[in-house]
């Protein structure tokens, strides 16, 4: 309770709080190569970063002992810290809103934190053709709601293709019977539910422009009714917001590039795009980007055709490529994940690096503020014992915005007194129980 | 044909040698039950290792294998998969793992491997040579089987066709367990959920009392055969070892007081919060055959690391550890749990220990698996570095002394991508 | 005398307590008044329902049933901030199930973590019932467990049985609403008696009463986030309802008519609306909500408010904490590990009214079904031991719901001229040797059943 406020309490304005160096340091950039010195930190932001830095008088020197620094590694693809997934009664789920449901105090986000992860886009699930409105997060833990949140980033529509949001069309999900279908049953049907509901999406808009037009004439109308499924929808066909797809297969993958054109939207990032490698030359005429798992398959039937190429496949083919995790614990090792690619494909160091810090930074476009080490970007560094490419590294500490989340040896030492702490408590409920009585349906308690 | 050509080219001019003879040199050698030799050598003759050392002869005849700068490990085992029952874990048509009843000790699960599965060449690609493939249904599953990955049939890949039993114990379902859905699931009240589980326990020592009565009655020359309460028979007689699966403190203290009062030969698989119970698992001597390190902590005050330094511990204890993927496509993977492991704490020689020769005495094949010694079968991987680190890259492979063809499925969707104009 | 000949014909036609004479005078008693100072010794005249006079000298009229007040005290009726008292449909399912377990599928608050099912208590406020006939609804348009338009007053019953027992624990007035769906309905402030339902109506509409249940996967909403969006929609639909109309009876030639929509009727006439918030998390998330929905609004439940208590302040948002305190599940694996977040919201939560009172939050307390004397005395002794003062304890049982739902000018003291509903008791109220003697509502005296054994013992 009281490291709650403590650290509600040091991550108040950081305008007040002096400059921070990290130094003996070997720095991994991403974007400009590395070097081993130094970083200097001054309200959140990189101010400088190279061999030989200009240390402020009053600077707090984090020594990074000749450790590893890099990026904070960033996940394009999550469900933590939100407590709703899924609106899977309705194909098109568009109205729902990842930020109304945010968990800043789930405790997936400390432990994402603890492998190198600073910043996340929440999801929707794969219930729905159309899913809701995705939030960019920051790990900062301990924040509230509105303080987890990535300012300023776009918002992003979740899509799903294959067999996850046709799964409810006539079997029987999960085991529940006299379940109603859903429509669709298809692929086809997908593609269906899709274009029904951006041709719905272009005449709310037209509506909104006739209304708009009216104004200008000084007329005085009643507004259209809002339409909150169709706002978002509308604003990406304006180009407000983006698009992330879930897909598998090469099919369903060209369908939806297909469709984007027709309608004149890009899809930014295909999410696991398991297939992507077989149709990345058209992934890459249309601008769209992928963002995968390095070497999940066989667990569905349209991942049976996945590889672990798939990341550098597309990569050469001309696609930007990031990974992602879709799990709480894979999340945690993200930076393995991005080795996997090296061995699978033969990327070099600072391509498998990009695929989890600057690439995934691109496809939610906050590229100008993280995503590497350069001066201008946000602090959101992370500091590994060894080369973050080795299964051995271990995170050591984590900044976000310049002030630090993550201390590893700090954690280790608290843990007796949360411990403590626990034990306290529990002693007391027990107290309170027994004066309560035995719990319903307890004849012997097992031994 | 091409063997033959393939062994020519391999060998000194003269005489061909046969493709499970060769001589292996120039390599790191890394026995696993010694110390490394650098710049070593493993004669190989008839799928056996006859020889490992510093600098070996080569004899005539026999094919050199020259593999300068590179190193050779033991094959790594993989103590829990379902290879070869199970080909696409969500269409039921490919699962053969969970047959219907709670008590089937007769079932085999070596005759379902299915020696064609895509799993098996993109498993070995990545260094495993053998794995235990385990039936999933019930309390008593079945007779699992140890495989090496490589054969025609499943008889020519089998080295222990029942190397354990795998037993699921029951646990106190609604209570504890983690919900799957966030939304309107109800939950079982515990003393409903503890009457379930009651009544489970029930029927397990049930079942076993049956056995020993039969085991009894067959003595004395009684019986008619009964499949099921036959195939307990090992493990009453302590011959066939029982793999129980518990996670959780109450369920493996529960396991525990099963085992010893069964007089069973334990080995605790899953684990989760087996830290908890170190002590008695060493006292009693129960090997852990563990679930995977890449995994969340039990509960959410643990330490987030609590799941990657559980093998260390256990170690620490004196307990005897090795890792399972508890997976088939994610089988290849095997090496990077150890690693994880070593990173927090586990010694790196105990790290690759628990891959091959802990495994291998576990399942009571130490005589024939499990480190690069005289007189085992050369299960070998040739590396250019660290099996445990992702960028490692096996470069070859053999099972039985036969080289392996490490091509799988994947690589070849690569390939010909790649090509694509 | 034929004045006289009445009033001999009421007195001898009350056998029972409640039709008794209008003019009551409490003599010589202790008067906390809640509004002003403790009256150390005063009475209290009553007159057709109302307080006539209250002092510390008042002449006692000659026509008035005195009861000599020495050794009582004088408190205003107890007011349960919400409560489903007075329908009688809920009576049915009003036996409060354990949280966590056994209830119909509604929404928990449960974070995304690996979920502890002795976790979090089930959702906070009125034991919520979700019906699915029909065809599963496909968005907000089919206005699924929407029932805005019912109001509480017009589902009261008299003869509710458990009237009697919320009298008996010192209760003369609730705000009751309807429990089911959603958009469950709007609310009123009764008195807990009364010969006919009008006659206990005081305020109506009190409120627009919300929850986020939602019931299965099949049918919308069936998340949390579905919920809210649906909560929001049907907002917006009214406001642009209130445009739709208004142009349509500037100008109805020529204009396409709006459709009658009766979830929108009822969405407007709330004065303000009841929004579940337990944890810190939700208390945040919906005062940022309600703040979007640009209306009035109360939370209900507020456990965890003592974390957050500078955001109520700052939102003006008034509270209605339960006192049913977040308590083990029954039905839990005694085994099963709680995290330590939860321990400590259960250590904690009664220190949630005294925090409030320290921050200048406005608060109110409900029973959620803590129904007895006993209980509640346990329930409020908690939050005394934790910080908060009989005083404000007794001021969110009366003065602070009366000013939360807008009645404070006729309700929640003892004041002359607002509605005689008094709670007289042997002692000061909410101690444990306490009991309550009588209870007067619009003037009219009751008095409490004998305990039963069951309460006895619990």
């Amino acid at each position: 309770m009281k490291s709650l406020w403590l650290v509600i309490l040091a991550a108040a304005p950081l305008v007040a709080g002096p400059p921070t160096v990290i130094q003996n340091a070997k720095v991994l950039t991403v974007t400009k190569g590395r070097f081993d010195g130094s970083i200097v930190i001054r309200d959140g932001k990189i101010v400088e970063a190279g061999e030989r830095v200009l240390v402020p008088q009053d600077a707090r020197i984090i020594d990074a002992g000749g450790q590893y620094v890099m990026p904070g590694i960033i996940d394009p693809h999550s469900h933590i810290a939100a407590e709703s997934t899924n609106e899977g009664s309705i194909s098109v789920s568009s109205m729902v809103s990842i930020k109304d449901v945010l968990n800043p105090e789930d405790i997936a986000i400390y432990r994402a934190l603890a492998g190198g992860v600073t910043t996340a886009l929440i999801m929707h699930g794969s219930a729905n053709s159309i899913g809701g409105v995705c939030t960019a997060v920051k790990m900062r833990w301990g924040k509230d709601a509105s303080g987890i949140q990535l300012d300023g980033a776009k918002s992003v529509l979740k899509m799903a293709l294959g067999e996850n949001p046709k799964r409810r069309g006539g079997s029987t999900p999960f085991g529940v019977s006299a379940t109603p279908a859903r429509y669709p049953a298809t692929r086809m049907g997908v593609e269906d539910v899709i274009r029904e509901a951006f041709i719905e999406a272009l005449a709310y808009q037209k509506t909104w422009r006739d209304y708009q037009a009216k104004l200008k004439r000084g007329e005085k109308p009643v507004p259209p009714r809002r339409d909150l499924k169709l706002d978002p929808l509308v604003e990406v066909l304006e180009g407000r917001m983006l698009v992330h797809a879930h897909c598998y297969r090469a099919d369903e993958i060209l369908m939806l590039l297909r469709l984007a054109d027709e309608f004149h939207f890009n899809i930014k990032a295909l999410i696991h795009v398991l297939e992507g490698y077989k149709v990345a030359k058209e992934i890459a005429e249309h601008h769209s980007s992928a963002t995968t798992f390095s070497d999940w398959w066989a667990y569905k039937m349209e991942a049976i055709d996945a590889i672990p190429y798939n990341a550098a496949l597309m990569m050469r083919k001309g696609v930007l490529v990031s990974l992602n995790s879709d799990s709480a614990e894979l999340m945690r090792h993200l930076n393995q994940e991005a080795a996997k690619v090296i061995k699978y494909g033969g990327v070099s160091e600072d391509e498998a690096l990009a695929m989890i810090t600057i690439n995934p930074a691109k496809q939610m476009d906050v590229d100008n503020r993280v995503g590497s080490i350069e001066p201008g970007k946000d602090a959101d560094l992370v500091i590994y014992d060894k080369h973050p490419l080795s299964n051995y590294a271990k995170v050591q500490k984590v900044l976000i915005d310049g002030e630090l989340y993550f201390d590893r040896d700090r954690e280790v030492s608290q843990r007796t007194d949360k411990e403590s702490r626990k034990k306290a408590l529990l002693e007391k409920a027990r107290e309170q129980q027994k004066r309560q009585g035995p719990p319903a349906g307890m004849t012997r308690r097992p031994s | 044909m091409k063997t033959l050509i393939f062994a020519l080219l391999c060998s000194l001019p003269l005489a061909a040698g046969t493709d499970d003879s060769f001589l292996l040199r120039g390599v790191t050698v890394h026995p696993v039950s010694g110390a490394d030799i650098p710049n070593g050598a493993v004669l190989v003759r008839d799928g056996k290792i006859v020889e490992v050392g510093a600098k070996l002869a080569a004899p005539k005849g026999l094919r050199i294998i020259d593999a300068k700068g590179l190193h050779v490990y033991p094959g790594m085992i993989d103590s829990a998969t379902e290879m070869g029952l199970s080909e696409i874990s969500s269409v039921r048509e490919t699962n053969d793992t969970t047959e219907i009843g709670d008590f089937n000790p007769q079932l085999r699960a070596i005759v379902a491997v299915n020696p064609a599965s895509e799993h098996i060449p993109v498993t070995r690609a990545n260094g495993i040579t053998s794995v235990i493939t385990m039936p999933q249904g019930g309390i008593v599953c079945g007779q699992a089987a140890l495989i090496h990955l490589d054969g025609w049939t499943w008889q020519e890949m089998e080295v222990r066709p029942s190397v354990c039993m795998n037993l699921r114990f029951p646990v106190i379902q609604g209570g504890s367990g983690r919900a799957s859905f966030r939304e309107g699931m109800s939950r079982v009240p515990f003393a409903e959920a503890k009457r379930n589980y009651d009544r489970r326990m029930q029927q397990l020592y049930d079942f076993f009392e049956q056995a020993r009565r039969y085991q009894k009655a067959k003595a004395a020359g009684s019986a008619e055969v009964d499949l099921k309460l036959e195939a307990m028979l090992p493990v009453l007689e302590r011959k066939l070892p029982v793999v129980v699966n518990a996670s959780r403190e109450r369920a493996i203290k529960e396991a525990l007081r099963f085992a010893e009062k069964q007089q069973i030969r334990m080995v605790l698989a899953g684990a989760e919060e087996s830290w908890k119970l170190a002590g008695e698992l060493k006292s009693q001597n129960i090997p852990v055959l563990l679930g995977p390190t890449l995994a969340l902590p039990a509960q959410e005050d643990d330490p987030y690391d609590k799941p990657f330094t559980l093998p260390g511990e256990l170690c620490k204890a004196g307990v005897k550890i090795a890792f399972g993927t508890f997976s088939t496509s994610a089988s290849r993977n095997l090496p990077y749990q150890a690693a994880n492991a070593v990173a927090f704490g586990l010694p790196y020689q105990e790290g690759l220990k628990s891959l091959t020769l802990n495994p291998a005495e576990i399942w009571g094949l130490a005589d024939q698996l499990g480190s690069i010694e005289k007189g085992k079968w050369a299960d070998l991987i040739v590396t250019d570095g660290d099996p445990l680190e992702t960028r490692t890259q096996i470069k070859q492979m053999f099972i039985k002394g036969k080289a392996v063809d490490l091509e799988n499925k994947h690589h070849r969707l690569y390939e010909q991508y790649l090509r694509r104009p | 005398m034929g004045k006289t000949l009445i009033l001999l014909l009421c007195a001898a036609s009350c056998a029972l307590d409640g039709a008794a004479p209008a003019v009551f005078a409490i003599r010589d008693a202790r008067i906390v008044t809640v509004s002003g100072p403790v009256l150390e010794r005063g009475t209290v005249l009553i007159r057709d329902g109302l307080i006539q006079e209250v002092g510390a000298s008042v002449a006692v009229p000659p026509d008035a049933w005195v009861i000599e007040g020495k050794g009582l005290t004088v408190y205003p009726g107890l007011i349960d901030a919400l409560s489903t008292l007075g329908i009688a449909e809920a009576a049915a399912t009003t036996t409060i199930t354990t949280r966590g377990g056994g209830r119909t599928p509604a929404l928990p608050s449960i974070p995304s973590t690996p979920a502890m099912p002795s976790e979090t208590p089930g959702p906070p406020g009125l034991p919520s019932i979700i019906t699915t006939t029909g065809p599963p609804a496909q968005g907000p348009e089919d206005r699924p467990s929407n029932t805005s338009w019912v109001r509480a007053a017009d589902l009261i019953s008299p003869t509710d049985r458990r009237l009697e027992s919320a009298r008996s624990a010192g209760f003369t007035t609730a705000v009751t609403f309807p429990p089911r769906g959603i958009f469950a309905g709007q609310g009123a402030v009764i008195n807990l008696a009364g010969e006919k339902a009008g006659q206990m109506v005081i305020a109506s509409p009190a409120g627009l009463y919300l929850t986020v249940s939602s019931g299965g996967f099949s049918s919308f909403p069936s998340s949390l986030f579905g919920v809210m969006a649906y909560i929001r929609q049907v907002f917006l639909d009214s406001e642009h309802y209130v445009l739709a109309k208004q142009a349509y009876q500037n100008q109805p030639a020529g204009t396409r008519r709006p459709a009658y929509d009766r979830a929108l009727e009822g969405v407007l006439d709330a004065p303000r609306l009841l929004i579940p918030a337990v944890r810190a998390v939700e208390l945040d998330r919906m005062v940022r909500f309600a703040a979007e929905l640009k209306r009035k609004a109360v939370l209900y439940g507020g456990h965890e408010a003592y974390r957050v208590t500078d955001l109520l302040k700052k939102s003006g948002t008034p509270l209605l904490v339960s006192l049913r305190w977040p308590e083990r599940s029954r039905d839990a694996d005694p085994e099963d590990q709680e995290p330590l977040r939860m321990l400590e919201l259960r250590e904690r939560a009664p220190s949630t009214p005294g925090a409030l009172v320290k921050a200048g939050v406005p608060f109110a307390f409900y029973t959620e079904g803590v129904s007895t004397s006993r209980e509640l005395q346990r329930a409020i002794k908690r939050a005394l031991d934790a910080g908060l003062s009989s005083a404000d304890a007794l001021r969110a049982f009366t003065l602070s719901p009366a000013e939360i739902y807008g009645v404070a000018d006729r309700l929640g003291s003892v004041d002359k001229g607002k509605i005689a509903n008094l709670v007289v008791t042997s002692g000061e109220l909410f101690q444990e040797k306490t009991q309550v003697r009588y209870v007067f509502i619009d003037g009219l005296k009751y008095e409490p059943l004998p305990e039963t054994p069951e309460e006895v013992t619990r």
